[in-house]
């Protein structure tokens, strides 16, 4: 047996984050005693509709938030008890809403922070209705074997340390949540355990005080006896005192009380939970209280630390007299478990997952990224430029200084051609939409094809397969008529070979100038020659340019496009914030820039 | 508990009708001087003049000086602002009216745990301090307010006659209006005097109100004072201000003269280790707490200022077994600052005590015993260690 949150609890937590939480340390403990989860539902007016999600075994289970307790409790009519997760300025509301819902008997609140009046009202309207109020500044209730109400008892390790997942024979009344938690460790090391633990908070008028519930444990069988923690201020120990005094108690009662160094401070300074601050009139020390548990027949060491050689004793007593009955310790297999996750498995070593991808050029796991298992920082630091990046990570090679300084002309070259080329254009008319950078970038982007400096790499595959086959330039154009048509890379729409492209010319001019092979530029410059013999704007455009020098540097084909689409973001970030930094307005074609060829008005015949 | 300090302590009581002497809070002389152009009790009136801070024993310090004209109370102004108590300087003054009386009375609201008492007694001042006996009271659960009926009995039962039983009812009943809805936890005014008039004044108030509570009452835009009748300390009010930002908290009062610095973990076990250190025969260097939590750096700032106690000997960094407070988190600010601490030399011949329990509570007592291949003169225990045994270790190795 247990007292306030038992094995027919069932729950509505009122919060938002820290009630999730709580509810997934609940479902750890329910885990733990092999019972389904006992959050039925969660009041969260910013979250009403939707559900959270909370662990319990190895289930991931969603439950319903709604806006009101009353909302709750009709879909979700098993709720008797209520947990207060929400803040200071809204807890006495959400608490009121709580203890006047019919189902709802228990309402126990961790909000820290709550003004005294508002915790005076709701312990008074509690007691009127016959209810419970507990806290607030609670850490909650633990009821060994059966129900864990929020956070009380910490990790599941603990749990299982403190033997939380069987009653033992003694309950634990305390003010401090760390306390408390010491308290339940401290009865399963030096005794069978404990039936519940009450965290009833720090502040200086608990809703309910120590006597409600040791009239409770009175009246549950399986406890013993009750360990109080106290402290100094207000008067709540001398009223456990005395109703323990006040007749034969069948549960026997062990006290500390904490607060005697304020004897040796200078006067004024008090410190502690805000409880231990009140005592106006020098009342509520701790030499006063201690006193009092003593006279009323209390078990009162003089330490904190003597708590747990007389709880030892007592629970030897109660063995001897037979009053209980040693229950004998799980083996360590028996023990209960946390389903691992797979993070934790993998962790240890016994567990094999098959990769959903894999990555050959970067990592992220360290404190910084490596490139081709390079350190970025490292790669600064020895002089490395934005070219050996483009080469660790698109061909897995450190390139030399040479091909660096080829490919940093090429984006140089092509980083921007003007408001008026597709994308370019694109950009502009989004930055003009209002779009923001990304998206009116990547519509720019978008316009890279075979007819907008997406030749790249369709230019380069068709130069490599000629020399890879040994063609001579006739078999190749021959080959290009009969099975693909015009030769990416090459014509221009407006350059021509009395207009040339003052970019090829400049990046032909730097590569011839070079000691590098170049067989793929050697031989569609050939092509070139016999192209524009035919037409003068067939001539080798940039793209073609570029696609014969990377193929030469030894760049996949597949790459190649990159190099355009690289260099050109440059171009069309610029003119993104061009048009942004100048305010420009919504713009649209002109109609008379539109050929209306449409067929002109006339009549919508009747539907058929 | 938040204490107010006199100025806006009688101005809350003005607020809900009860009568006070005219008074103003000055920050220099000369601003009283432009006062008096407006204000004809200042001319005319004999004053008091009080420093106007959280201090106790003022009248044996000089700060309250009484039977002034203007020119007295501007000198006696000059005088005490500016000047230093403690750690504390003198930033304001409040002058007031004083009111010529022959009887004195005391009327108070004390918060209870069922709601309130009501405290009457027909002499005031000192007086009541050695008559406790003479003060009577009503109680009023919360949420309601006291009858006239009752209050009238009150003031009968409490000694007094004639027209003053209705006179005092009143007050009494203003007073719990202003208690109840202040949020105030204690209203204390000692003495009540009558004034010539035949009226009912408000002479010196203790007001302590609920801060947790100033959500609700955006009028409070007054300061609270230092509750323990000394002024904050510099390191004492960079820990609070880092308090008021992080979730759960972080709290330190210093305590000059001792020798074992304290940095224990939760509010319940932080005393029970203080208590640990006294029943030793320690001297405390300081009452320190983080619990709830905090981040890291929230703890990290603590720490610095518990190493930087002057004269120290032993740090306790006890902690019972936490619910949810990050072991290993929390160690991590401490270690932080533990390192630059001794860098800085302030850890020479300080000998480290750790005991502790909770979530990655392995973690983090590892990386604390990492400390001592640091050169470190740390000892570290688990929650197999009973919880203040690290302070009798402390305490008995010398």
């Amino acid at each position: 047996m247990s007292i306030l949150a038992t094995k027919e609890t069932h729950v509505v937590i009122q919060g938002g984050v820290a009630g999730v939480n709580a509810a997934r340390r609940m479902g750890e403990f329910r885990h733990m005693i092999q019972q389904p989860l006992n959050v039925s539902a969660f009041v969260y007016p910013p979250d009403a509709g939707k559900t959270n999600e909370v662990v319990c075994g190895n289930r991931l289970l969603t439950i319903p938030v709604y806006k009101t307790v009353a909302e709750a409790t009709a879909n979700h009519p098993e709720i008797n008890t209520s947990l207060v997760y929400v803040g200071a300025d809204r807890a006495y509301a959400g608490a009121k809403e709580a203890l006047d819902n019919s189902g709802i008997q228990v309402v126990s609140m961790i909000t820290e922070g709550l003004p005294e009046k508002d915790s005076k009202l709701l312990g008074a309207h509690a007691r009127k209705l016959g209810k419970t109020f507990n806290g607030p500044s609670s850490i909650g209730v633990m009821s060994a074997g059966e129900c864990r109400l929020g956070v009380i008892g910490g990790a599941f390790d603990n749990l299982v340390a403190c033997k939380l997942y069987r009653p033992g024979s003694f309950g634990v009344i305390t003010k401090s949540g760390g306390l408390s938690n010491e308290i339940i460790w401290i009865c399963s090391q030096f005794a069978d355990g404990i039936t519940t633990a009450i965290g009833i908070g720090g502040d200086a008028y608990p809703g309910t005080d120590y006597v409600t519930y040791l009239e409770m444990f009175e009246n549950d069988p399986q406890t013993k006896a009750v360990v109080i923690v106290g402290e100094m201020g207000g008067d709540l120990e001398e009223r456990a005192a005395e109703w323990y005094g006040a007749k034969k108690r069948r549960v026997k009662l062990l006290s500390v009380v904490s607060g005697f160094c304020q004897e040796s401070l200078p006067k004024g300074m008090k410190f502690g939970h805000a409880g231990a601050k009140e005592g106006l009139q020098g009342e509520g020390s701790a030499r006063a209280k201690s006193e009092a548990l003593k006279k009323a027949g209390a078990i009162v060491p003089e330490t904190f630390g003597a708590l747990g050689p007389a709880i030892k004793q007592t629970y030897e007593e109660l063995v001897k007299s037979g009053e209980v009955t040693p229950i004998p310790e799980l083996s360590e297999a028996e023990k209960p478990k946390l389903p691992r996750t797979v993070e934790q498995g993998m962790k240890d070593g016994d567990i094999l997952v098959a990769p959903l991808i894999k990555s050959t050029i970067s990592d992220d796991r360290g404190d910084e990224p490596l490139y081709e298992g390079y350190p970025a920082s490292e790669l600064i630091n020895k002089g490395y430029d934005i070219p050996h990046i483009i080469g660790l990570l698109w061909d897995k090679r450190l390139v030399s200084k040479q091909e660096a300084e080829i490919i940093r002309r090429i984006i140089i070259l092509s980083a921007d051609h003007g408001p008026c080329v597709s994308g370019a254009l694109t950009t502009i008319i989004g930055a003009c939409a209002g779009i923001g950078l990304s998206q009116a970038v990547a519509a720019g982007l978008i316009m890279i094809g075979p007819r907008f400096g997406g030749a790249v790499t369709d230019a380069g595959r068709y130069f490599s397969y000629a020399i890879d086959n040994n063609m001579s330039v006739d078999e190749f154009l021959a080959h290009m008529k009969k099975n693909v048509g015009p030769v990416p890379g090459i014509g221009h729409r407006v350059k021509s070979l009395r207009n040339p492209d003052k970019r090829v010319k400049e990046l032909v001019g730097y590569v011839k100038s070079l000691d590098l092979a170049t067989p793929h530029l050697d031989f569609a410059l050939e092509v070139e020659k016999i192209t524009a013999a035919k037409k003068d704007n067939l001539i080798l455009n940039v793209d073609g340019t570029m696609a014969a020098v990377l193929v030469d540097l030894g760049f996949p084909v597949d790459s190649l496009n990159g190099f355009f689409v690289l260099s050109r973001t440059i171009g069309l970030i610029g003119h993104w914030a061009d048009q942004k930094r100048q305010g420009s307005r919504l713009i649209r074609l002109f109609n008379y820039l539109v050929n209306y060829a449409a067929p002109a008005r006339r009549e919508v015949p009747p539907l058929k | 508990m938040a204490k107010v300090l006199e100025g806006p302590g009688m101005g809350l009581l003005r607020k809900w009708g009860l009568q006070t002497p005219n008074y103003a809070v000055v920050g220099s002389a000369e601003e009283l001087e432009q006062l008096a152009q407006a204000n004809d009790w200042l001319n005319k009136s004999s004053l008091v003049v009080k420093a106007h801070e959280a201090l106790g024993s003022r009248f044996k310090l000089g700060l309250v000086k009484v039977g002034l004209d203007l020119k007295g109370a501007q000198a006696a102004a000059k005088e005490m602002l500016g000047r230093t108590v403690g750690t504390l300087t003198i930033r304001e003054v409040i002058v007031s009216e004083a009111v010529d009386h022959s009887e004195e009375y005391y009327v108070a609201v004390k918060s209870t745990r069922d709601g309130a008492d009501v405290m009457v007694a027909n002499c005031g001042g000192v007086e009541v301090e050695s008559n406790w006996d003479r003060v009577k009271r009503c109680s009023v659960v919360v949420g309601d307010a006291p009858s006239d009926g009752a209050l009238d009995a009150l003031a009968k039962d409490a000694g007094f006659s004639g027209d003053l039983i209705s006179k005092v009812a009143d007050f009494a009943r203003k007073l719990f209006l202003c208690f109840d809805n202040e949020d105030a936890q204690y209203l204390e005014i000692n003495p009540v005097v009558l004034n010539a008039a035949g009226e009912l004044v408000a002479l010196d108030a203790v007001t302590l109100l609920d801060g947790d509570a100033k959500f609700r009452h955006p009028d409070w835009t007054f300061p609270f004072a230092a509750e323990f009748g000394r002024a904050y300390t510099e390191n004492e009010e960079e820990v609070m201000a880092v308090d008021s930002k992080v979730k759960g908290s972080v709290k330190l009062i210093e305590i000059p003269g001792g020798d074992t610095a304290m940095l224990p973990a939760g509010g319940g076990a932080s005393v029970y280790y203080s208590d640990a250190v006294v029943a030793r025969g320690g001297k405390l260097a300081n009452y320190a707490e983080y619990s709830g939590d905090p981040p890291d750096w929230a703890v990290e700032v603590l720490t610095d200022k518990v190493c930087s106690l002057p004269g120290i000997k032993n740090i306790i960094v006890g902690g019972a077994i936490a619910n949810f407070t990050d072991v290993k988190k929390t160690f991590g600010g401490i270690i932080n600052a533990f390192r630059k601490a001794k860098a800085e030399g302030k850890l020479d011949g300080v000998r480290i005590w750790v005991r502790r329990g909770g979530p990655n509570e392995k973690q983090g007592l590892a990386a604390m015993n990492a400390l001592k291949d640091e050169g470190f003169e740390i000892e570290v225990f688990d929650r197999r260690t009973p919880l203040t045994d690290i302070v009798d270790m402390a305490l008995a190795k010398k």
